[in-house]
């Protein structure tokens, strides 16, 4: 007999009992449904960590070192740090650089006469939504076409500094020996990327900003280029170290790594635990799953004694017998499995979405292959038995 | 038609005996009997004759048997299970009293069934079904499940599932027995014009003497023993029992 008729004939006895198929389906449903959940989100935390490094296309990765000071006048990385870095650690740091950021850059700003106040910084090409202005105006073109010396602030710090926001307008401020001028209040935008300048306290225009001619020998942010083959957290610790030690400014405030690799590194291994327990509960699952497989066959063997002896009185082999009734308990497991791995893909999806770090959940092919050879495994192991049982039927005793 | 009366089956001192908790029951004894290709053959006997576990024999179902049993010649005592299987695919068709269709595949389902073990295509299937369903007088019931017909119509399905691989003989194991008196005489009638049209050797086991009367030769068994074969219509040839 033709395999693909074995395959028909298995398709109708599954579908006789509909609803006895499905129930027998749903602990493999489970079972894969969870191995694939937590293995997809345990690739999207292992890409993540990857992606993180920004590992360019020359294997080279980057971090960045940020100096929080104490002294507003403070500048953590001169050119001369930057120099020593460089040579310190040839080999190991390819490249040292001060990272021109757009947003996030953390600075002092003198308002008017008052003391030094710490604000974080970004810089903008364009005007920020209109929607955001309560005070005053916007950048204009023109602005940024003559590269004039203003600023927006938030509306808090505003309030902070003038008392009623409305006096911060035309108002003076000194940031990194550049004097601007306040021409708008903004509010500020607590659900905006950390990558838009609306989430900081000041914006000026860009090239206001870097047109001041130290920001690209100095600042408080440096961006190292680690060479191919290191390891980019332990070298940027190492570095980190040696500048709390021999910095210019090593007395003026504190240098910190964010260590986001090693950070992703515990969460992976917190994952691969993770992963060990629920596949176990998994392997759990799919064993009782296998068992009532096995049971479901069992029943059916002995409900369909008649069709057993008459297919085997007009020709059928016993091994066909055993095909059929293996390939049933296979197809039952193998579309349990897919319909467990199709769960698996959503949850590992919504899940990812709660899960902080922007995680996204990665389904492989190979999760796909593991779901498919894991029911087949269990629709053979859990299957064979009540196959035998049925093709080793006793014709004479069936017919009588 | 002259029929050809080549010996098909042999059988020679064939003895059954099967061993059930502590007791033990000699089923058949020293069973001979030959019977030439193209017969119409009945076996009579009451229920505990042993005239089942004699066709069984005959029929390829039973390998477990003392004595030998020679089918054109093969010697059938020798073979394996396994070889059974593919014996019966090919050579044997079975009518048994209560249909024994498979109830939840159509009815052309059930016949093109020994030609889809036997690994035909489906397109011979199709046009095969399509022939013997119309031969047994069925023609368009293709699509109906068992249980909406008839039991006569399903005796019908059963005895198209029987020819439809083009057996060298039938046995039909009391095939009229679920069946009222006027749909008997139709199934009877049937099995007369495959044996006159096709050639094809039919054997009936039943206790029933109306449906043995019809038969062209007669044996009965009893207490395991052939006891008494009348040829109804005598051809000049030696069908002995011994």
């Amino acid at each position: 007999m033709k395999f693909i008729e074995l395959l028909k004939t298995a398709w109708q006895s599954l579908k006789v009992n509909p609803k006895r198929s499905f129930l027998t389906m749903i602990g493999i449903i489970i079972g894969i449904a969870a191995v694939i959940t937590i293995i997809a989100l345990g690739n999207g935390v292992k890409k993540q960590m990857i992606d993180s490094f920004k590992t360019t296309g020359s294997g080279e990765q980057t971090t960045t070192i940020e100096f929080m000071s104490t002294d507003p006048n403070a500048v953590g990385f001169k050119p001369n740090d930057i120099l020593a870095i460089e040579q310190n650690f040839s080999g190991k740091v390819q490249k040292a650089q001060i990272d021109t950021k757009t947003t996030g850059i953390q600075s002092y700003a003198q308002f008017g006469n008052a003391t030094d106040t710490r604000v974080t910084l970004g810089v903008t090409t364009k005007p920020i939504a209109d929607s955001l202005i309560v005070e005053g105006k916007n950048f204009t073109q023109q602005t940024f076409l003559q590269a004039k010396p203003q600023v927006l602030i938030t509306k808090a710090l505003a309030k902070r500094e003038y008392k009623d926001i409305e006096s911060a307008i035309g108002t003076p401020v000194f940031i990194n020996n550049t004097n601007y001028i306040v021409v708008g209040i903004y509010r500020q935008n607590q659900l905006a990327e950390a990558t838009e300048p609306t989430a900081g306290d000041v914006i000026v225009p860009k090239d206001v900003y870097f047109a001041n001619g130290t920001s690209k020998t100095q600042g408080n942010s440096l961006k190292l280029t680690i060479a191919k083959g290191e390891n980019a957290s332990k070298v940027t610790n190492k570095v980190v170290d040696y500048l709390k030690k021999n910095a210019t400014a090593k007395d003026q405030g504190e240098y910190s790594f964010f260590d986001l690799g090693s950070m992703l590194e515990q969460l992976s291994k917190v994952m691969d635990t993770l992963t060990l327990f629920i596949s176990a509960i998994a392997g759990i699952s799919l064993f009782i799953a296998g068992i009532g497989v096995m049971n479901m066959m069992y029943i059916s063997v002995s409900e369909r004694t008649q069709e057993i002896g008459i297919r085997l009185a007009i020709g059928a082999t016993p091994s066909n017998i055993l095909l059929q009734f293996l390939l049933e308990a296979i197809m039952l497991t193998v579309s349990g499995g897919l319909i467990g791995f199709g769960f698996g893909w959503l949850f590992a999806h919504a899940i990812a979405k709660f899960i902080p770090g922007n995680i996204t959940a990665v389904v492989t092919f190979n999760s796909f292959l593991l779901a498919f050879g894991v029911s087949t495994a269990v629709g053979v192991i859990f299957g064979i038995l009540p196959a035998r049982q049925a093709a080793n039927k006793n014709l004479i005793d069936i017919l009588r | 038609m002259e029929k050809q009366l080549r010996p098909m089956i042999e059988l020679k001192n064939i003895n059954k005996s099967y061993v059930q908790g502590t007791n033990s029951y000699h089923v058949l004894h020293d069973i001979n009997l030959t019977i030439a290709q193209g017969e119409f053959l009945a076996i009579m006997g009451q229920s505990g004759s042993g005239k089942s576990t004699l066709i069984n024999i005959i029929g390829f179902l039973d390998d477990q048997f003392e004595g030998t049993y020679f089918y054109y010649e093969h010697p059938i005592h020798e073979y394996t299970r396994a070889q059974f299987s593919s014996l019966r695919n090919q050579n044997v068709g079975f009518v048994f009293q209560n249909f024994k269709l498979i109830q939840n595949i159509s009815i052309a389902e059930n016949v093109g069934l020994p030609l889809l073990y036997a690994g035909q295509k489906r397109a011979y299937i199709k046009e095969r079904v399509r022939e013997v369903l119309k031969a047994v007088g069925l023609a368009g019931y293709e699509d109906q499940l068992p249980k909406n017909l008839s039991g006569g119509q399903q005796q019908r399905v059963s005895i198209a599932r029987a020819i439809v691989t083009k057996p060298k003989f039938l046995i039909a194991d009391e095939p009229t027995g679920a069946l009222d008196s006027e749909t008997s005489k139709e199934i009877m009638a049937l099995f007369k014009q495959l044996n006159h049209d096709n050639e094809t050797t039919i054997i009936i086991v039943t206790h029933d003497p109306n449906v043995g009367a019809q038969a062209d030769r007669l044996v009965h068994i009893l207490d395991g023993r052939l006891t008494e074969d009348v040829d109804h219509k005598p051809k000049g040839d030696a069908n002995e029992v011994h």
